[in-house]
């Protein structure tokens, strides 16, 4: 066991871990039901909206900050673009196009009076979620459907058999997987994260990089509100209802910490599909809706504390090796 | 170099894409199925009909709808699953609803509770799978059956009763869940009812986020921004506690009357304290019931109309049934404060 611990620690593997472990308990028990292709593809689509918000607010937590907007902004962006299209015969590029633009005016005010005012984030983002939602019950009334078949075609096309949001989902996470591994923009965040005074010191603008980090979270969230009105053919101002503690879940079980400085991107897809799976498991077991939210809850503090464990046993064993090497001189202590 | 591969890689992704049919979803109907849906001769315990919901805790849900479609299922020896988000949040209706399809039960009894899932319904239906929407109508699908009530007809009911209790004058408001296809349509009803009389000044319709605290603040604020206010309509579940509770704090029982929807036993007593004037009621044990029966008579072919209905696209079950309103007052509210037996 001491031999795999290092592994272990890492939330990445532990994840993927309890996803196998998942996916061989529910094949053994639903041999009919649990592993088809349909019964995947049907995960991936319901995964896909929450993981490409989960992007952004794994980009915003390794800063050190979190957003609970995210949910009333995926709600405005469809209402906003289903709004034009609907009501007023606007092309479907410049609904989608007003749509992204007010969601990235949402990040901008959240980022500007976080950072620049001093708000604190939850305050701020917490009026805003409901300052938006009040804006898209107002754009998407009693609900709007009879979009254009172009703007119902980006998000119920299918590729190699799996729909759109799918492939959407897979290209965010690729792309910010590759930006945050491999551009000294993303990098700062990490700093900024885990300690903003000494990245400050260090030349790091650090308002203005946590600025654009709501602004991209926002926009990630447009994308995703664009995305789920397609994929519905319509949009509900019920939209992304909860959807913000979600996704922080996710993120915080893919190795992010409130406190920030910490996370990969695959760990916000990896969290995502874990949650997705269980969500799955629970549908497939039919357990009733009164009991899925207890074992969510009780699923997020046993992962975390086993994880907790990990780490512990993993800074015991570390000293342990240390403490002899260092006795006998090995070791600059 | 580069920029020619992104433009082919681009050219066979978008030739690869597979569109989504081009549906004609202007109307609600039953049609001719294309894949036929399932039918068995035998019943087995082993049967599953599953009831899909959002806010799957809610009260109202859990005493009328939840409670006689397990007692059907206890009749006719069935199983009957119960699914669905614990909040009010249709996307995880629809994710649910999209996840059971392929589990392939013997029947979906599908709660119509936002245009928004019209595509899931679809999807259900697609499988072969015998499909009745409940409670509200669901425009632009191919469910087999609607079975429930006329939002529509339970707003004009309580806009006539509100009219002719405040003398067809005065300022009156209404709250509920603003956005829902079904309260919308409850309010239109509502205030095309006042419209018929210039005496009365509709004030506004609010949002309770069927919350009782939430209700209770608007009422208060309503009651103390206009003095003279002579009427609020209520139109989901906890709207009606919601204000009584204010109207009854403010002192202003009589004065400021109540109209609102549901009879649960919390209704029928502020009823019965003549707290609320007028509860129009649906008949939800009766729709879940019957739903449920239809499933299992299209499933087992207890009314055919050819020799294989299945397979001639014929659906055997009516399409659209509309079980009418319950009007609950003083002069009948006794009659359901009695009443211990559910169907």
């Amino acid at each position: 066991m001491k031999t795999y611990l290092p592994y272990l620690k890492d939330r990445i593997v532990t994840l993927s871990l309890m996803i196998a472990l998942l996916c061989v308990v529910m094949a053994a028990i639903y041999p009919d039901t649990f592993p088809t292709r349909e019964n995947f593809s049907q995960i991936l689509l319901n995964l896909s909206i929450d993981t490409i918000v989960a992007v952004g607010m794994m980009v915003l937590l390794i800063a050190g900050a979190f957003d609970l907007s995210v949910g009333s902004v995926v709600a405005f962006s469809g209402g906003l673009a289903g709004h034009l299209m609907y009501f007023y015969d606007v092309n479907f590029m410049v609904a989608i196009g007003a749509g992204l633009a007010g969601s990235l005016l949402i990040g901008w005010i959240n980022g500007y009076l976080i950072t620049r005012v001093g708000i604190n984030p939850m305050i701020q983002t917490l009026a805003m979620m409901g300052i938006v939602r009040g804006f898209a019950l107002m754009l998407s009334g009693a609900g709007i459907q009879n979009f254009p078949y172009e703007f119902i075609y980006i998000g119920q096309s299918k590729l190699l058999s799996l729909q759109a949001p799918i492939w959407y989902m897979l290209a965010v996470v690729l792309i910010f997987n590759y930006l945050v591994n491999n551009t000294v923009f993303f990098r700062r965040y990490y700093y900024i994260g885990g300690n903003e005074k000494a990245a400050t010191l260090a030349g790091i603008r650090v308002e203005r990089m946590k600025q654009w980090a709501f602004v991209l979270t926002a926009l990630l969230a447009g994308i995703a509100g664009i995305l789920l009105s397609s994929r519905l053919g319509a949009a509900l101002s019920t939209s992304g209802r909860g959807l913000e503690l979600r996704v922080i879940t996710a993120v915080i079980l893919g190795g992010a910490s409130l406190s920030g400085g910490q996370g990969r991107i695959w760990g916000a897809f990896l969290g995502s599909a874990f949650m997705g799976l269980v969500n799955n498991a629970l549908i497939i077991g039919r357990v009733s809706g009164y009991w899925q939210e207890v074992i969510l809850g009780l699923i997020l503090i046993a992962a975390v504390g086993l994880d907790q464990w990990l780490q512990k046993q993993s800074a015991v064993r570390t000293i342990s090796e240390i403490t002899p090497k260092a006795a006998k001189n090995e070791l600059p202590v | 170099m580069k920029k020619t591969i992104a433009v082919l890689v681009s050219t066979a992704v978008f030739l690869a894409c597979e569109p989504p049919p081009r549906t004609d979803l202007t109307r609600t109907t039953q049609v001719k199925s294309e894949a036929a849906f399932v039918t068995a001769d035998e019943v087995s315990p082993t049967e599953e009909y599953v009831m899909v919901t959002t806010a799957v805790n809610m009260p109202l849900y859990v005493n009328h709808d939840q409670a006689a479609f397990r007692q059907w299922a206890e009749k006719m020896g069935v199983r009957a699953s119960i699914l669905g988000p614990a909040e009010w949040d249709v996307p995880a209706q629809i994710a649910t609803l999209e996840q059971v399809i392929p589990t392939k039960p013997a029947g979906l009894l599908i709660n119509g509770t936002d245009p928004g899932i019209a595509q899931a319904v679809n999807k259900a239906v697609a499988a072969g799978i015998p499909t009745v929407v409940y409670d509200s109508e669901i425009p632009n699908t191919r469910r087999h059956c609607f079975i429930g009530s006329n939002w529509y007809e339970m707003g004009r009911l309580q806009g006539e009763r509100m009219a002719q209790l405040i003398g067809g004058k005065g300022k009156v408001a209404c709250m509920g869940i603003l956005g829902m296809e079904n309260m919308e349509a409850g309010f239109r009803g509502f205030q095309d009812a006042l419209k018929k009389h210039p005496g009365i000044d509709f004030i506004g319709k609010y949002d309770d986020k069927a919350n009782v605290e939430t209700a209770a603040k608007l009422a208060a604020d309503l009651i103390a921004a206009h003095p003279d206010l002579a009427g609020i309509g209520g139109f989901d579940s906890n709207s009606g506690p919601g204000i009584a509770l204010s109207v009854k704090e403010s002192g202003k029982v009589g004065r400021v009357k109540i109209t609102t929807v549901d009879a649960e036993p919390e209704h029928l007593r502020l009823v019965k304290e003549g707290v609320i004037d007028y509860l129009v009621g649906q008949k939800r044990e009766v729709f879940t019931w019957l739903g449920a029966q239809l499933l299992f008579d299209m499933r087992h072919k207890t009314v055919a109309l050819s020799a294989d209905d299945a397979r001639a696209g014929v659906v055997p079950i009516p399409s659209t049934i509309s079980t009418g309103s319950i009007e609950i007052d003083r002069t009948n509210v006794d009659n359901f404060l009695s009443k211990t037996i559910r169907p």
